[in-house]
Order: C-alpha cells, then structure tokens, then sequence
C-alpha cells in the first residue's frame, strides 16, 4: 500500500509541471490559481490545523508579500528576487502578532486575529502608498505566464513537501500535542509559545512568497482584493473542508474550494454571493464531521475493507 | 472649549447607548453558552434590512418597527439554536473553536442570503426626522440618534428587570455562572440557553434596526460592529451587565475623544477600535473591572 501512496504523490507533483504540454492557457489559469490555493491551505495548515491555534487574519501576510514586491518593482527592482524579502517581512509581522496573541487561547486568539486583519486592512486602505482604494499596477513589460506558472506550482509542492517534513517531524508532534492539550504539553517539555510562533512565522513567510507570485501574475493589487477579509475566510475554509492537521486535507479543500469557485463565479447570481455556499459547508462540516473529507474517508474505512477482501 | 467637551461627552454617552445593545447580546450568549456568536453581525444586518422592509413596504416608522423586530428575531434565535446550539459542545471552562467556525458559517449564510434578497445596493431609510436635530445644552443632536439613545435605554432597562427581577432571569445569571450548579438545582439549562440565545438574537435584531435609522447599510454591513461590540465585552469582562455599560462608555468616549482632539482621520477610527481590542483581549483578560478589583485589593491590603 505504501508504494502505492509515493507513486501518487509523485504523479501529483509531476502532473502539474508537464500539464502546459497538453493543457491550454486558460486551463493552465485555473491551474494556477488551485497552486495558489493549495499554498495558502497548506501554509495555514500548519499553525491552524497542525497546532490548531484558528487565525483568521491571513490575508495580512498575502497583502505583505504582495505590496512588497509591487513596492519594489515599481522602484526597478527584478520582481523574483523582492519575494525573500516579503517572506521575511511577513514572518517579521506575524511574530509581532503572535507575541502578545498567543497568550490568548482558542476562539480568543481567532478574534484578535480578526482584529489585527481588519486594522491592517483599514490602515493600508487609507495609507497612500498602496494606491488606497484605486489600488496599484505592476511596471509594464515584465510579464511571463510560463515563468510565473512554474514558479506558483514549484512553491505549492515545496510548500506541501514542508508541511508532510514537519508533520513527522519533533517540532510536528511538538505542534500536535499542543493542539491536544497545551497545558500537557508544556508539562512534557514542549515550549508553546516558541513552537507556535515558529509555526505561525513559518506560514507567513510562505503565504507572504504565493502573495508576491499572485501581484507578479496579476499585475494589479488594491487593499481591498489583498486584504480581503473573505480572502482570509477561504485561507480557513479550505483545510477545514479538507480535513484539518493532515497533509492531504488542505489540497483535497483547495481543490474542490477553487472548482466550486470558478463554477460558482460563472453563475451570474451567485457572484456576490457564493459566499453563500461556503457557510453552509462551514457550518455542515463542523457539525457533522470536523474532520472533513478526510474524516468522511476514515469512517469509510470499514466499507473499505470489505470491498477489499472480496 | 467647554462646548467642545459638552459635545464631545454628549455624544460618546448617544453612541455609548448602541453600543451597549449591540454588546449585551454578545455578552448574555457567551455568558450562558460559552458560545462567541460571530453570527450576531449578520443577525444585525437582518435586523437592518427587516425594518427597512417593514418601513418601505407597510410605511411603518422604524422605532415603532423595533417593537416587531424584537420579538421576531427572538423566534428567530430560539429557532437558529434548536437547529444548531444544541448540537454544539457546551463546557463550563473555555468556548470551543468549532462553535466560533459554525456561528462563522451562520454569518455568511445570513449575509449571502440577504445579497440574494436585497442585491449589494447600499439602503438607507429615509423619515421626516431623519435629518432633523435638537439643541442639547447647547449641543446640536441629530434626531434619529437621540432616538436611538432613548430606545437603547428603555431595552437595557427591560433586560435589566428581566435579569434581576423573574425566574428567568436568576435561571440566566444561575447558569452563566455555573451550569452543572445550576442543573442541579432544578434549572433546566437547555431551555434557558434557547431564551438567551433568543434574548441575545433579539438584541442583535433592535440594535440592526437602530442603526439602520443612523447610517446607510449593506449586506456586508456588521463586521466593524461586531468588532466593536467584542471590544466592548471584553473591556467589560464578557459578562457583567454594569461591565458592558462601562466597556461601551470608554470605546464610544475614545472614539469620540479621538475626533475631535487629535488629528487622527476618521477613516483610521475603526483602526484604532479594532486595535484596541487586540490590547484589550491581550493585557486584560479579565476586563477593566478585575483591574479594578485587583487595584482596590491592592491598596486596601
């Protein structure tokens, strides 16, 4: 079964990197976009999922990492090589967050998250270098789709590579038993407070990099599409439908949160509101099966067996 | 310059009056429950839209309509927690994240339901008083929000009464401060958490419908004063009734301080509400009465 498993994985990987062979540009588009999506589930995985400590302030380091590379560009600079720079700002931010907020437990550290997200948004909205409401555009003539399809698809697979590493890893099981019981886990030795700011900088940087691809690929970033406090909500949504705390239920949550959103944006009605849907999946999920899709797959696991031994 | 903090006071002590409507509900549900109603902005909005509807269909004034608008969002919130709240895990010690996910779920379904219904045109509701003021020691006051104060003031009277005076009330209080106490003495917890949540519902609705008569709104309306109101409860400790007052009274004074004295933008206001909260949430856990308590022990020693 093993093999199985590592063959899987490594046709996903390798799919999405020989797609534009036999894939058109607007296919490749949404390609794009499920990458973006699996970076952002997958990075705030690990601190909501892994460590289940809920932010729902992640639109803040997509903004960062996005303004800074627009910021740069439009000062000359190469675009790719203002992305580390992002990261480390972004990680920078989220341990001036997480200081103070991670001496709040559970659904109190989720609301000063949303309050830290909506100051962000409300000060960069009224602040004139990031263009306020008009937003900002990218320098012209510095456009490759190719370039920032590979890139976008190479950091989602780094990213869900880092998160299946650190789900094995000391610092994963650290981050597990803090999300079973914190005050047991500081009992045997591990430092809360360390590991999740660690988790929490750790995400940020990653979520800061898609947002410097996603300014590099779209060319134009307003406050209110970066900021976006529903942007933060589907950051939540994904893994929780996937399944939180593994490696497989953010991608399984990007992939049908990104299907559902280009069917959904299709439908003229539902533009504005295909919100709709999601907090009735929200609320389906948390009531009946918190473990989402993978939990759904878990108690399948006897059905399974039968099919298996006939 | 005394005018200027007439004024500055007066209308601190109108907005303050909101701002505890909208908070108490907050604060009866988490204190009952242990539940953090994200949904109580969208119930707001509802609250919002249901008088802009009664206004503009059967052409009744919007003070008169929160004497329906209570009521209804009563049945709705008994309802909402009959579907979902029992289903939900209820501690004693701390809330639980997947109530605060599905109260979430709860907010965004209201709010999608009412761009369907209403489309995402901004609504405001027009009467003959609406742009009328008084004179208030010498303080011009806009009508609608004199209003609102008084309207403010009557409903926290009557949650008042009810708290301190039936049955009911002692249930609530009984089982806000420790429920498994509370069932054993006879409280039926379920029942009483339906009521509160309906209670809290119902201010959620009244306080939507006077905002509605105050500034424009959206289905995306609610967010800021959801933020708002949580600043205010954890200001006041998350569940006395006095604390709440108070909480409103220092962010409605802060906000309205800010305004005028310094040259912070308005467009930054929300900013630093929100920011407040974070403090708040941070360095007082307790809210401000603990640290006065602790302050008072101290000195007292």
């Amino acid at each position: 079964m093993k093999w199985i498993r590592a063959v899987l994985w490594a046709a996903a990987a390798i799919l999405p990197l020989i797609a534009p062979l036999f894939l058109d540009r607007g296919m490749l588009n949404d390609l794009w976009q499920l990458a973006l999506a699996v970076i952002l589930a997958s990075a705030w995985n690990l601190l909501g999922g892994f460590a289940g400590q809920v932010s729902l302030g992640y639109s803040a380091f997509l903004g960062i990492g996005a303004y800074t590379t627009l910021l740069l560009s439009l000062k000359g600079v190469e675009p790719f090589l203002t992305l580390p720079l992002g990261a480390v700002l972004a990680a920078a931010f989220s341990i001036i967050i997480g200081l103070p907020a991670f001496r709040l437990r559970g659904p109190f550290f989720t609301i000063a998250t949303i309050g830290v997200a909506e100051a962000v948004r409300v000060c960069a909205s009224s602040v004139s270098f990031t263009g306020g409401s008009s937003g900002l555009r990218m320098p012209t003539g510095s456009f490759n789709f190719n370039l920032n399809y590979f890139s976008m698809v190479i950091l989602a697979i780094a990213v869900v590579a880092t998160a299946a590493y650190v789900k094995s890893s000391p610092f994963g099981h650290g981050l597990a038993a803090i999300k079973q019981d914190i005050d047991a886990a500081e009992g045997v030795g591990v430092n809360s407070n360390r590991f999740k700011l660690a988790a929490h900088a750790l995400s940020a940087a990653m979520v800061a990099l898609a947002g410097g691809l996603y300014a590099i690929n779209f060319q134009y970033i307003a406050p209110t599409s970066v900021f976006d406090f529903r942007l933060s909500l589907s950051i939540v949504l994904m893994p929780i439908l996937g399944g939180l705390g593994t490696v497989i239920g953010p991608i399984l949550g990007a992939l049908i949160f990104s299907t559902l959103q280009i069917k959904l944006l299709s439908i003229p009605l539902l533009r504005d509101s295909f919100l709709f849907i999601y907090g009735g999946l929200l609320i389906i999920v948390m009531l009946y099966e918190p473990d989402g899709i993978v939990g759904v797959w878990r108690r399948l696991a006897p059905v399974r067996r039968i099919f298996n031994a006939s | 310059m005394q005018q200027q903090l007439v004024s500055v006071i007066l209308s601190a002590l109108l907005a303050a009056g909101l701002y505890a409507t909208m908070a108490y509900g907050l604060a009866v549900i988490y204190g009952v429950m242990r539940i953090i109603n994200l949904a109580h902005a969208g119930l707001m909005m509802l609250g919002a839209y249901v008088t802009f509807a009664l206004f503009s269909r059967f052409s009744l004034d919007p003070f008169a309509g929160l004497i329906i608008v209570g009521p209804f969002f009563f049945l709705v919130g008994v309802v909402l927690y009959r579907i979902m709240g029992s289903r939900l895990t209820r501690s004693n010690v701390s809330p639980s994240i997947e109530s605060l996910l599905v109260t979430f779920g709860i907010w965004l379904v209201l709010q999608n339901l009412a761009y369907v219904i209403w489309s995402g045109d901004t609504q405001s509701i027009l009467t003959s008083y609406t742009l009328k003021s008084v004179k208030i020691l010498g303080v011009r006051l806009g009508v609608p929000s004199v209003l609102v104060f008084l309207a403010s003031v009557a409903s926290l009277i009557f949650l008042n009464l009810l708290l301190k005076r039936t049955y009911l009330g002692k249930a609530i209080r009984a089982v806000t401060q420790n429920r498994d106490a509370a069932r054993l003495s006879g409280v039926d917890a379920d029942r009483i958490s339906a009521t509160a949540f309906g209670l809290g519902t119902a201010f959620a609705g009244i306080a939507g419908g006077m905002l509605s008569t105050m500034q424009a709104f959206t289905p995306d309306f609610g967010r800021s004063f959801l933020l708002k109101s949580f600043c205010i409860i954890v200001l006041g400790g998350m569940e006395s009734v006095t604390g709440v007052a108070v909480g409103a009274l220092v962010l409605a004074a802060m906000e309205n301080g800010l305004a005028v004295y310094t040259s912070v933008p308005t467009s930054l206001q929300d900013a630093v509400s929100f920011a407040l909260l974070f403090i708040a949430l941070v360095a007082f856990p307790q809210g401000l009465p603990s640290l006065f308590t602790r302050f008072a022990r101290r000195s007292f020693r």
